[in-house]
């Protein structure tokens, strides 16, 4: 798929930490709907290209096009309301607030947009039915099994509506049944709502979900589906 | 054998634990190792105060023989001791009368005449442009430096200073009471031992600082707990019994203790290098007095690492450590009240038996006293948990900051608790010394009766001054720079012709203006004598027409002749008044031309100086005036209270330890706020990653200490009026609250806690950063 029409647009893209180069001309691109799966080695630099793409992390150089505007021109808070309203976040670990109820982790989002509690623990509770934890509405994380709370955490970062969703190896902490069912909700929520998807991983079963892969190696980014066409 | 085995595999993980283990184990150390400083400095303190006392007593003039001949070993030495810039000045001339007189200890010779030897501190303030105004009243040439023993801290200032011409003025003559001749250096007459109620203030002082610091010390051996139970699940899962893994624990604890020992011992070391530095209370010791009592460091010694094992094992007892994890991310069960309320209800069930003691045999059961407050003040401790979670299960509503708060001390209300025990222990203890102090200070805080808003200094002239010469040493003072006004009262002695029934008679010599210091004039003229009657002293044998003889006067080294004197019949009878000094004289007041006449009579003159407010060097220009006319002078500036030196030596006691006990439980919050903030950082950074703001979780931070803090400062404030109102019973005193004592001692815990919240913010956004994302 070419980049025109593109969501999010990423071009040359290089970060460095210290003297070790993570991203080192990394490219990317993602349409509305779209789920594209990132993928590589450990120590590829996947985590990092996500964390520029979500503007979490400033590249050394490069550009990243969100729906026409340079991210990194932005201020810091202005990319902060970005995250909070326009992107959604799944983590492989240590998301979930602990000391909140899953409930009350899912409408997070919504209350930092400044939505009221009742209202926005009510939509929390309509994503969390969808999948399928509204029973743990009153647990804690701490009182779930690890599948029930990638699942919450998955509804969380959906509850925004959001137009992206970065998971970073949602299902790596996951036996396969569990990893597959969170990938399945995952994928289906987000098509049904148009929300692309950036999916970072590095196992083939939970890229399969997506509808095209991108493989990072050495910090440099290559999208298989481009080649294939080629 | 086996327990010993477990603390051994528990000190082992402590230091081999790799990055994570060592960094928990430092963490601890740092914490012991400062509260082990604290009570090494808290067990050296009373040596360093008697080794203070010694030297004091080893330079002490006072009380020599007054009649000493002259001799090779004896020396003339006049007290010149001056306050600048409201510090006390030590000063003495010297003047050996032989080849074998005394040398004051920290001199290895007299200085000669015209030059001085100084302690460190002078020099440098004589050498300063600040020092320039006391330089005109110590002009001496500096040729060297009092050594250690003859200073009382590294910060006095004093001087010794070479004369020859004291023997002039020792003198019967010239009633030169402040020139002594010494042969040694005379112990100082025995103080007055110690009295009951300040023997309960120091106890009670003791108890109120190091029970903060023990706290703490139960507070840093528990640094670092939440990852310790998840490597001690780990154990478990490999084969541990749960009894092993408390040991394992407890050992890794004794491992940061005795490390904690170690730095403690380094930490007191390098702090008592620079103890010298520090002034508290007009305070300040050499480091070689900092010497603790090797009974006492033996007891921290074993208390630590002993308190270290118990501790962790108490607080161990609710956590379930499974294989799979520890028990206690879910909600604990609620706390019990009964037998936390246990600890203060015995606490003053010791305590009640004493009520009244103080008006009674003034005896205190010293182990009651320590149990009972001990109790009460751990009552704290006990109760704040139970009280944390009891209000913050009730919270609600709110916005983010405050629900992140609030759910996290819902769900781990003890980790809070523990934040601040040692501060509620700490501001309760001293909202009771407080409310001690306050009651028993009328009985060692006395207003001196001295009336500043008259008169600012007083300057007594020497005896045997003529009048001229009297006038000319006024109108000196007057044309100081700052001075408004002076006033010179003199002072006669007369007494009843009888020799059988002598009574001294009181006369004060001076124009109107200055009479009606010392009297209610209703009015005067040159030449009016007045009877002031109601004096304190030297009205017996006043009365108009009353016949008296002048007291002798000093010709020489002989007393001259008595001169009759005849009070006028048509002197009239006024009430007498205090002097600015407080003293309310009764007798004559004299207008300067009744006595013209008596020539022969010695007048001993006083000038009371005023100063323009707000002049903070006119005193100190005053004073190079008098010394100027006199270089024995004793002027000084007036001081409308007096504090009793023991009670004021006590309260500065505590002012030392309760900076540092402050200092120590602020340090302690950072600590374990740090940690906190530092189990939170990939937390913290994914929250900020779906675009939480900064300003939202540093609400959350602290909401999360004011509510606890609030309600153990609420608490101590109970807790601390309470045993307040007990002591105060103890002593047989009224029970009074000094309300703005208590909203002081409150604010001081208050403010400790936002400095700490402020300074952990810089930290809390470093982690935010999404580095905490990375896992690679």
């Amino acid at each position: 798929m070419t980049p025109a029409g593109s969501l999010l647009l990423a071009k040359d893209l290089r970060k460095s930490y210290g003297s070790t180069p993570a991203l080192d001309g990394a490219e990317f691109s993602i349409h509305p709907g779209e789920v594209v799966a990132v993928m590589g080695p450990s120590g590829s630099g996947k985590s990092t290209l996500l964390h520029c793409l979500a503007g979490i992390v400033t590249p050394d150089s490069g550009s990243i096009l969100y729906n026409g505007r340079e991210l990194s021109s932005m201020k810091d808070a202005e990319r902060s309301a970005l995250r909070r309203s326009e992107f959604g976040f799944v983590f492989q670990f240590g998301q979930l607030v602990p000391e909140l109820t899953c409930t009350e982790n899912v409408a997070l989002p919504l209350r930092l947009t400044g939505v009221r509690r009742k209202e926005a623990e009510r939509t929390a509770l309509s994503w969390m039915e969808r999948l399928e934890v509204e029973d743990l509405g009153n647990k804690r994380p701490g009182e779930v099994s690890g599948g029930q709370g990638q699942r919450v955490a998955v509804a969380r970062s959906l509850v925004t509506s959001p137009r992206v969703v970065f998971a970073d190896e949602p299902t790596g902490a996951l036996d396969s049944l569990n990893g597959e069912r969170v990938m399945q909700l995952l994928t289906e929520a987000a098509r049904s709502t148009n929300a692309a998807v950036v999916l970072v991983t590095h196992e083939a079963r939970v890229a399969a979900y997506s509808d095209r892969e991108v493989v990072v190696r050495d910090g440099k980014s290559r999208d298989m589906m481009l080649e294939h066409s080629v | 054998m086996n327990r010993l085995r477990d603390l051994t595999l528990g000190a082992r993980f402590a230091l081999t634990g790799g990055r994570e283990g060592w960094t928990r184990t430092l963490m601890t150390a740092i914490g012991v190792g400062l509260g082990v400083a604290l009570l090494l400095a808290t067990t050296a303190l009373p040596g360093a105060l008697s080794a203070r006392d010694a030297r004091d007593n080893a330079r002490n003039d006072y009380g020599a023989g007054q009649e000493t001949p002259a001799a090779a070993d004896t020396m003339l030495i006049a007290r010149t001791d001056t306050v600048f810039g409201g510090d006390d000045v030590r000063g003495r001339l010297v003047q050996p009368e032989g080849d074998r007189a005394p040398v004051p200890p920290g001199l290895s010779a007299l200085p000669a005449p015209g030059t001085m030897v100084v302690s460190p501190e002078l020099r440098d303030l004589l050498k300063s442009p600040g020092g320039k105004l006391l330089r005109e009243r110590v002009p001496y040439k500096i040729t060297g430096t009092i050594g250690d023993a003859g200073l009382l801290g590294p910060h006095e200032l004093a001087y010794y200073a070479g004369s020859d011409s004291l023997k002039g003025h020792k003198t019967l003559s010239s009633n030169r009471i402040d020139i002594e001749r010494i042969k040694t250096f005379p112990d100082k007459k025995p103080g007055e031992p110690i009295d009951p109620i300040l023997a309960l203030l120091i106890v009670i002082i003791f108890v109120v600082l190091l029970l903060p610091v023990a706290v703490f010390i139960a507070a840093a051996v528990r640094f670092g707990g939440d990852r310790r139970d998840k490597r001690l699940a780990a154990l478990r899962l490999v084969g541990a019994d749960s009894r092993m893994t408390r040991w394992i624990a407890a050992g890794e604890a004794l491992a940061g203790s005795l490390l904690g020992l170690g730095l403690g011992t380094v930490f007191f070391l390098i702090a008592r290098q620079y103890v010298g530095e520090v002034t508290i209370a007009r305070l300040n010791v050499f480091p070689s007095d900092l010497n603790p009592s090797v009974a006492l460091a033996l007891l921290v010694g074993v208390a630590v690492p002993a308190a270290a094992v118990g501790v962790t094992l108490f607080a161990l007892r609710g956590v379930v450590i499974e294989p799979l994890g520890v028990v206690r991310t879910s909600v604990p069960r609620p706390r019990r009240l009964w037998w936390r309320l246990l600890l203060p209800v015995v606490g003053l069930g010791l305590l009640i038996p004493m009520f009244d003691k103080g008006r009674d045999t003034g005896f205190y059961n010293q182990t009651q006293v320590i149990g009972g407050t001990v109790l009460l003040l751990i009552g704290v401790t006990a109760l704040l948990p139970w009280l944390i979670e009891t209000v913050v299960r009730r919270l609600g509503g709110g916005g983010v900051g405050w629900q992140l708060a609030v759910r996290r001390l819902q769900l781990n209300s003890g980790a809070a608790a523990r934040l601040v025990n040692g501060i509620a222990v700490a501001v309760a203890g001293a909202i009771a010394l407080q409310m001690l102090f306050s009651g028993i200070e009328g009985d060692y805080v006395k207003s001196s009766g001295e009336d500043t808003a008259r008169a600012q200094l007083v300057v007594p002239m020497s005896s045997n001054l003529s009048k001229a010469e009297q006038e000319r040493r006024e109108e000196n003072l007057k044309a100081v720079p700052g001075v408004t006004g002076t006033t010179t009262l003199g002072n006669v002695g007369l007494h009843t012709p009888n020799p059988d029934d002598q009574k001294y008679v009181e006369m004060a010599v001076g124009d109107c203006r200055a009479l009606r210091e010392v009297g209610e004039l209703p009015s005067c003229k040159d030449g009016d004598v007045f009877v002031a009657a109601g004096g304190e002293f030297g009205g017996d044998g006043a009365a108009p027409g009353a016949k008296l003889l002048f007291e002798s006067a000093w010709v020489g080294d002989r007393k001259g002749p008595e001169t009759p004197y005849t009070v006028p019949r048509d002197a009239r009878t006024v009430q007498a008044r205090p002097d600015p000094l407080g003293t309310k004289r009764g007798g004559l007041l004299a207008t300067p031309g009744a006595v013209r006449k008596f020539t022969k009579i010695s007048v001993y003159y006083t000038t009371y100086v005023t100063t323009r407010p707000g002049d903070g060097t006119a005193a100190d220009r005053v004073l190079n005036a008098a010394w100027r006319d006199d270089p024995f002078t004793r002027a000084r500036a007036l001081n409308d209270v007096k504090t009793a030196t023991k009670f004021s030596g006590v309260r500065r006691g505590l002012y030392i330890g309760a900076a540092a006990v402050l200092m120590l439980i602020g340090t302690s919050l950072l600590v374990s706020m740090l940690e906190q903030l530092r189990e939170r950082k990939r937390l913290l950074s994914s929250l900020v990653a779906f675009g939480t703001r900064r300003t939202t979780l540093s609400w959350s931070v602290l909401w999360q200490t004011a509510v606890p803090v609030t309600l153990g400062l609420t608490l101590a404030s109970g807790v601390g009026l309470g045993l307040g109102a007990v002591l105060l019973r103890m002593v047989g005193r009224p029970i009074h609250i000094d309300w703005p004592s208590v909203a002081g001692m409150v604010g001081i815990g208050g403010a400790v806690v936002l400095l700490v919240t402020a300074l952990s913010l810089p930290p809390l956004w470093r982690l935010m950063r999404p580095d905490g994302l990375r896992t690679e």
